[in-house]
């Protein structure tokens, strides 16, 4: 009894400090949309090895569409002058591949 | 004449249901809700035009995440290039060592938003505003206006404007300020990139004519450049 008793305090004891550090974004990242989209520049540096491999002037690549396939890596969909391609790249900005889009 | 009725008003339905059906993929693709996090809930909380309002009068400004900062941009674009990630309503100066000045936008609504690849091709402080022709003819306020309102406080263009160029040809849109600062973080413009007049003042003073400006927005309506 005393056991169960105890075994109960310590899971909500558990809950309260889970509940308690749930963490807030940065004052910065207080601010988002239900459509999760790569981040701007993770966007830009799938442009830039797109353009490289497509071999087409950078300036003529444009992402067009992007989601979070992980806690670390996105897909970014491309419009290389009228070529799609996909690219995914992680969160520190290395692209894992860039392919043509069948 | 009766038998040649029916297939048009079958076919007008077919058209229908295809529009209808066009209509709804293009809303679930740009069909996205602003959410701010609410410290004291800590939970994300719906940001509309009317909560925007209620949360400018609050506290004299946008959301921190709306307003100027320096953060990490990691890109191989020029300092001085202007990247609008139009879906999370933000606007990027690029500067050197990769950081670039964050600036809170408003964008177009549903069905106005566009991408691109375009440039600055002029800028003016406290601009003209001249209502476009189809603007006149629905909204007798802007009627008013048809030969162009002088720069002012309660200009819809704000201090300044940076007009949009494909190659040597006005896209139309601009990026600019507004008499309704607390629109930042919204889908609410025709097209145009709106900034409070504080962020619009900032920018112009720091880009240069030709600089180039990058618009991404999934699922746009239109594309321009590229």
């Amino acid at each position: 009894m005393r056991t169960a008793f105890l075994a109960e305090m310590g899971l909500l004891t558990g809950l309260a400090v889970a509940g308690c550090s749930s963490t807030a974004p940065e004052p910065q990242n207080m601010a988002r949309t239900t459509m999760q989209t790569a981040p701007a520049d993770l966007q830009l540096t799938c442009a830039s090895a797109a353009a490289t491999s497509a071999g087409v002037d950078a300036n003529k690549v444009l992402p067009v569409g992007s989601s979070q396939l992980d806690a670390t890596r996105y897909q970014v969909d491309l419009n290389a002058s009228g070529q799609r391609y996909t690219c995914v790249v992680d969160n520190m900005g290395n692209v894992t591949s860039v392919q043509k889009a069948a | 004449m009766a038998g040649t009725a029916r297939p048009r008003r079958r076919l007008g339905w077919v058209a229908f249901l295809f529009m209808a059906a066009g209509l709804g993929a293009a809303l679930a693709q740009t069909g996205s809700t602003t959410q701010i996090f609410d410290p004291k809930t800590h939970k994300w909380i719906n940001y509309d035009r009317k909560k925007a309002r209620q949360y400018y009068a609050a506290h004299g400004q946008v959301p921190d995440a709306f307003r100027r900062q320096i953060v990490t941009f990691r890109t191989a674009e020029k300092p001085g290039t202007i990247i609008i990630d139009g879906n999370q309503h933000f606007l990027y100066l690029v500067l050197p060592g990769l950081k670039a000045v964050r600036y809170g936008i408003g964008v177009g609504r549903d069905g106005f938003g566009w991408a691109g690849i375009v440039r600055v091709g002029r800028m003016a402080e406290w601009p003209t505003w001249t209502p476009p022709a189809e603007m006149v003819a629905r909204d007798p306020n802007a009627a008013k206006f048809a030969g162009g309102m002088p720069g002012g406080p309660d200009n819809p263009l704000g201090a300044r404007a940076l007009y949009l160029y494909q190659g040597d040809q006005d896209t139309i849109y601009r990026i600019h300020g507004t008499p309704e600062p607390w629109t930042i973080g919204l889908d609410v413009s025709s097209g145009c990139i709106r900034m409070n007049n504080d962020d619009i003042v900032d920018l112009h003073s720091q880009v240069q004519v030709g600089a180039k400006v990058v618009v991404l927005m999934q699922g746009a309506a239109l594309y321009k450049g590229v």
